[in-house]
């Protein structure tokens, strides 16, 4: 599959568009969601301050009314000349005229009117639609140990109480307002007893509950002592402190908000709420030390935004399908005669040039690639036209090679044993040109029965030119040498011969000796050419003394000089080309004359077939794979008396 | 848990639960042959004993006080003469024998603020320190937004009065009639107790729905909080005392507790107050 992609154009575009596309889309998606994120938590948390600051107002309006009325009867009743019958109708007077007073009690210290006895409380309270007053003191509800009017008796102020059930009364939930009142005697300021005005929190609440925030969203409100006054789910209120609650749904965060809401603080906070991150802002209603709470479930919070950003994710992924699908469909249609061209291109391949290309309308990079390949394909039709005529002027100038290759290979003596009669000499000699047709050579031939002549030589370049110059210096050596037994002399006439006329001054490094088969002296002449080896039967074979005399063929009025020496019985002789020599490796490493000399002492006990037979090997063993660079050619003699 | 497991109905008993109300406290009920056995702190008992109500101990389910002095940390109370000069918050409606005992022991002047059932009056600042149970006030307080780290408490059995609480009585008279029937009472109880102890969410649902259907506010987690307590209260100092049966010297300890303060003036030997009926 994933070949398939990399070798289709059109999938490769298409997948690299995607890739982009997608890119882009999270990119986009990203930067959406995140900014509609903070958009919308900042909305949420605005709207809930906004409803709980606006909440509190309006609790605190009757909250706050409940004290100036208060404050009022306070007033009047330690201004007034109390007396019990006033003060019980001054209870039926506070709740008929304040229609948000569910209760009011006057509650005196223990016998303060001796006339009434150890208790005197009147209390006027709304029954239905009548005010009802009665006397709530009496040994079975002693209300001087009551929480309404102990604590700001000993407090000395005003004092919220605890929300409590009024069963049995108006069934609501009711706060007790209660303040303190004082006469005055000549002691000063003493203590008389305790306001109380009952506020029904129906209305509260109501209030509280109709909050809605979101989804689940709700407000709730704690008294000054952590008690749950309002929340959604009933079985909390008035049974569950804040802290009770933290400590049931083990979350000790609630635990600190709730301390911090006892505290008066105002606050925004996240924190774990069951199995839910819940968003919370609280404030407090600064009359009652109550605290209000509205909480709000995060997940509610996002979720418009997770569906918006779920639709979002499946349009853009429907539209990067057809977005795949039309990019597809263009691509192909763009590169179809691409498919045409290619299979052209084969068709031409095969040899047929005058394939039909598509036609193409568009002035576009396929029109130009069209013409293109027009153009290659007549270009190609004149090639191999030209090619065909090239390859058969080749063929003919082969063929002629491989005859004269022929001619020369036949020009230089090939049968080994040479002498069979001649017992004192035995000889083998290889030529093996680098091209078709070489510049290497070499002959042997008896001048008489006791001399023997042999040469070796090489010319000046390669190929058809080198040959013909060694043909014409091989037919002067076999015309002269019969007449002669001085290799100077050969040589010298061999030069003017050569020299004469060489407008394109080819030479040829020369060697020429002359074995006087009786005595085994040899009479030789170095025209320039790689020093013959001599290889003793008792010793290690040695370069003979090089003369430096120029290669043949240079300078007609040169005058060469001949040499002599003694061949002991059974010493070999080794004449060779620099063909071997300077044979190169890959490496452009030459064989080299010490590894010649070295092959030669390892096989020093052959006959000269042998000795010529493993220097060859030796030779392809050096050069390798590499192509053979000059012609390989050697003559070795053995001189037995 | 005893009743709702039916052990008593094991025991062939028949056992109807009255809670006191505010007119008519349990020491009545019993002196009025309308309740067989009560459930009474000792200082209680041994006090309605030397005002002449004949009862006797036939169990006692607490073996240790439960009993403090709770302080605000800010208020520096760390020990009981530190409470010297402050207000303190106790429940006027009795158990204030031994805490008041301790503070005259000890020499300090205190002004008790005789308080209903609250903690409000505490919590408010009103008082510098109430007495308060280990297992029931002391929980609503930390209820109310106080951290443990925020308060002192002052335990009263660090100081020598170590005064067990609850128990079962009975009139002598009904002991010597029913000698049996309060044995397997006393013994079906106890186990009741053992019941509640290893099956601490059974016993939370149990009291929660029982305490719903009374319509008495209350939460779980105080509940539990109570529960653990109780049930820690309810071991022996020492291991040779059975569980549910009291100790001698904690009676007598509180004994002498009560005549020292003239709460009681007859001297009642032991083995006329209690009387064992769990087998050893």
């Amino acid at each position: 599959m994933i070949l398939n992609l990399k070798k289709s154009l059109s999938t490769r575009i298409v997948v690299n568009i995607l890739l982009f596309c997608i890119l882009l889309f999270v990119i986009c998606l990203g930067t959406f969601y995140l900014f509609s994120k903070r958009t919308i938590e900042k909305k949420t948390t605005d709207y809930a301050i906004e409803i709980s600051k606006n909440t509190v107002l309006e609790a605190e309006k009757i909250l706050s009314n409940t004290e100036v009325i208060s404050k009022n009867y306070i007033w009047l009743l330690e201004k007034m000349n109390m007396q019990p019958d006033s003060i019980s109708n001054l209870t039926r007077t506070i709740v008929a005229n304040n229609p948000t007073i569910q209760g009011c009690a006057i509650a005196f210290e223990p016998n303060f009117f001796p006339q009434k006895g150890y208790y005197f409380s009147p209390y006027s309270c709304h029954i239905g639609d009548s005010i009802v007053t009665h006397q709530i003191g009496n040994p079975e509800y002693e209300y001087f140990y009551m929480d309404w009017f102990q604590i700001p008796k000993f407090i000395r102020s005003s004092y919220w109480t605890e929300p409590y059930y009024d069963e049995g009364g108006s069934n609501n939930i009711i706060a007790t307002f209660s303040t303190p009142f004082y006469t005055t005697s000549e002691a000063g300021k003493v203590f008389a007893g305790i306001l109380t005005l009952d506020l029904s929190l129906e209305w509260f609440t109501e209030m509280i509950s109709s909050v809605k925030i979101l989804q689940s969203g709700f407000a709730s409100v704690i008294s000054q002592h952590g008690t749950i006054v309002s929340h959604p789910d009933s079985e909390l209120i008035m049974h569950q402190t804040i802290f009770t609650y933290a400590k049931e749904i083990k979350s000790p965060d609630l635990r600190t908000i709730g301390r911090d809401m006892l505290a008066g603080n105002s606050n925004f906070v996240s924190a774990q709420l069951r199995d839910r991150q819940m968003h919370l802002f609280y404030t407090p209603l600064p009359t009652s030390k109550w605290s209000l709470i509205v909480a709000f479930p995060e997940k509610e919070m996002y979720a418009s935004l997770k569906s918006t950003t779920f639709i979002l994710i499946a349009l853009t992924l429907f539209g990067l399908g057809l977005l795949i699908f039309l990019v597809q469909k263009i691509v192909r249609r763009q590169i179809a005669p691409l498919r045409v061209i290619a299979a052209s291109a084969k068709e031409v391949a095969k040899g047929n040039f005058s394939t039909r290309l598509p036609e193409i309308k568009t002035e576009d990079e396929m029109r130009h690639l069209r013409d293109s390949f027009c153009y290659m394909q007549k270009q190609l039709t004149v090639y191999i036209e030209d090619l065909k005529n090239t390859t058969s002027a080749k063929e003919k100038i082969e063929s002629e090679l491989r005859i004269a290759r022929e001619i020369q290979m036949g020009m230089i003596p090939k049968i080994f044993p040479p002498f069979p009669d001649t017992p004192q000499i035995d000889l083998y000699a290889m030529l093996q040109p680098a091209k078709e047709v070489g510049g290497d050579l070499y002959d042997f031939f008896l001048i008489d029965n006791d001399h023997m002549c042999f040469a070796i030589g090489d010319v000046s370049g390669k190929g058809v030119p080198a040959s013909l110059f060694m043909a014409v210096t091989r037919t002067l050596l076999r015309s002269t040498a019969p007449k002669q037994l001085s290799t100077a002399n050969i040589v010298n006439t061999l030069n003017r011969s050569l020299a004469a006329g060489n407008e394109s001054s080819m030479f040829v490094t020369f060697f020429l000796g002359i074995i006087n088969l009786k005595t085994g002296i040899l009479t030789y002449t170095n025209a320039g050419h790689n020093p013959p080896i001599i290889i003793h039967s008792d010793a290690e074979p040695e370069f003979f003394e090089t003369t430096d005399q120029i290669p043949i063929g240079l300078f007609d009025s040169y005058i060469y000089r001949q040499s002599k020496r003694e061949i002991h019985a059974m010493d070999k002789l080794l004449l060779y080309t620099d063909g071997i020599t300077e044979a190169e490796n890959a490496e452009k490493a030459l064989y080299s004359d010490h590894r010649l000399m070295q092959c030669i002492a390892k096989n020093k006990q052959h006959h000269p077939r042998g000795i010529i037979e493993a220097i060859t090997e030796d030779v392809k063993l050096h050069v390798g794979h590499n192509e053979q660079s000059d012609d390989l050619t050697m003559l070795s003699l053995i001189y037995q008396v | 848990m005893a009743q709702k497991m039916g052990f008593y109905e094991q025991e062939n008993l028949v056992v109807n639960i009255e809670h006191p109300s505010a007119s008519i406290n349990a020491t009545t009920k019993l002196a009025d042959h309308e309740a067989d056995v009560i459930s009474l702190f000792l200082v209680t008992a041994i006090t309605a004993r030397d005002q002449g109500v004949n009862l006797v101990n036939i169990g006692q389910t607490s073996q240790q006080s439960a009993l403090l002095f709770i302080t605000k940390k800010e208020h520096n109370i760390k020990t009981i003469s530190d409470l010297n000069g402050k207000k303190i918050g106790i429940w006027k409606s009795g158990f204030d024998e031994i805490p008041k005992a301790l503070i005259d022991n000890n020499n300090c002047s205190v002004e008790w603020v005789p308080i209903l059932s609250t903690v409000n009056l505490f919590l408010i600042g009103g008082i510098d320190a109430m007495t308060v149970m280990w297992y029931n006030e002391y929980d609503v307080i930390v209820n109310s937004g106080f951290d443990p780290n925020e308060l002192n408490p002052v335990f009263i059995s660090d100081y020598g009065y170590n005064v067990p609480e609850d128990g079962l009585y009975c009139l002598n008279e009904t002991l010597q009639t029913k000698k049996e029937t309060l044995k397997r009472f006393v013994k079906a109880s106890m186990k009741g107790w053992d019941y509640a102890a290893l099956h601490r969410e059974e016993t939370l649902d149990t009291v929660m729905a029982l305490m719903k259907r009374k319509h008495i506010p209350s939460n779980r987690s105080h509940q539990a909080w109570m529960l653990d307590r109780i049930i820690e209260l309810q071991v022996p100092d020492e291991k040779s005392t059975i569980k549910g049966e009291l100790v001698e010297k904690d009676y007598k300890l509180t004994q002498q507790i009560l005549l020292n303060g003239n709460y009681i003036k007859t001297k009642i030997p032991f083995s006329d107050f209690h009387t064992p009926l769990l087998l050893k």
